[in-house]
């Protein structure tokens, strides 16, 4: 899964998901691509999932980009622990996606392929998505 | 690549993000005209009338007629444009003036043609990595696309900025050795079992990067950095 291998700290607040993603919003390697219409946390084992259920549809052929990186540490208390003595241990990490970012792209498959692996992928995903293609009409 | 098309703009007397937001509610979008001998202008124009030339990459260095409170028309092109991120909605455009004899730079997008054997014979995957090449040239004669045929593109041959098909009449800016498209062989995808199990198994947290200090530590640190924080809320 999806990690940072280095990080300044260990822990992070939560922050807000306000606006939109005016960076990472168009399809830059790619001929088809999967955009979120809404904010959330996707996880590393949702983008995982994802790519996972897209490899196992294409089979061969076929090139996917993750435009997403789970870079934000999410903590959490153990069970059955009284509130306070500090925050939790990082428990899983996320990518913090708001509406418009581009989260994967896919090249080298005919656009009925791609339409059905990124509707697959998209089912793994917490946030609500639209299929994006190059050429017109999308 | 000139287009007879014309589009009628209004010059924009209210600048700022509140004119821009009250412009694009009343159904048109804020845009501005430079380049040329004359003064940049600032302008607000219906955004539909654009929509076709923005809607394929090959129609976006269009050279049409730009007519400005039913005065002085001009040849412009687009330069530069800015779309709302969710839904693709226009909402500004920068045009510049051109001439007849004056040299514009321009990117043009590259077309590929045919499958390359070394995806169909081969089973290779075939790359596309450059999309579009810029070039100089009179407004008259900027193509529409650079089209290329693959078939012959094997696994391990690459194709070049400098095998593309381009008239003598425009000139090449873009690197001629950078790389356009090339066919790579097919990794195995799967994951031996084990393989698999030793990424599950593998460490949950990532080193943390502390100048000159061990483990044991930074530990410490950590601990007097909550007790500062737990003074500093006391206080």
């Amino acid at each position: 899964m999806l990690m940072p291998s280095k990080v300044k700290y260990r822990k992070q607040q939560r922050g807000r998901m306000r606006g939109k993603a005016w960076r990472g919003s168009s399809l830059s390697f790619g001929d088809y691509g999967l955009k979120a219409i809404e904010p959330g946390w996707i996880t590393a084992r949702q983008i995982e999932a994802s790519r996972v259920a897209i490899m196992r549809f294409i089979k061969r052929g076929g090139k996917l980009w993750i435009r997403v990186f789970p870079d934000k540490p999410v903590t959490k208390k153990p069970a059955e622990t009284r509130m306070g003595k500090g925050k939790g241990a990082p428990e899983f990490w996320v990518a913090v996606v708001k509406p418009g970012r581009i989260l994967f792209e896919m090249e080298g498959v005919n656009e009925a392929d791609a339409r059905e692996a990124l509707r697959l992928a998209s089912h793994k995903l917490c946030v609500k998505t639209q299929f994006v293609g190059r050429s017109a009409g999308h | 690549m000139v287009d007879p098309l014309t589009i009628e703009a209004t010059q924009r007397e209210e600048f700022g993000k509140n004119a821009a937001r009250r412009l694009r509610a009343a159904g048109r979008i804020p845009a501005v005209v430079y380049g040329g001998d004359a003064p940049p202008v600032a302008l607000s124009l219906e955004p539909r009338k654009l929509a076709p030339l923005l809607h394929s990459e090959a129609s976006r260095n269009t050279v049409f007629t730009l007519v400005i409170g039913g005065k002085a028309p001009a040849r412009v092109m687009l330069r530069d444009w800015q779309v709302e991120p969710v839904h693709g909605a226009l909402l500004h455009v920068d045009l510049v003036r051109v001439t007849k004899d004056t040299k514009v730079r321009v990117r043009v997008p590259i077309h590929v043609t045919g499958e390359a054997k070394g995806v169909k014979v081969q089973g290779g995957i075939f790359e596309f990595v450059l999309r579009e090449v810029e070039v100089e040239c009179l407004p008259e004669a900027i193509p529409e696309s650079v089209t290329i045929d693959v078939t012959d593109l094997v696994i391990g041959r690459t194709l070049r900025v400098s095998d593309l098909p381009l008239s003598p009449e425009v000139k090449l800016l873009t690197d001629p050795s950078r790389v356009v498209a090339h066919v790579v062989a097919l990794k195995a995808e799967e994951k031996p079992a084990a393989e698999a199990e030793v990424a599950e198994a593998a460490p949950t947290e990532p080193e943390v990067i502390r100048k000159g200090k061990t483990e044991e530590s930074a530990e410490e640190a950590d601990k007097s950095e909550k007790k500062e924080a737990k003074k500093g809320s006391e206080k």
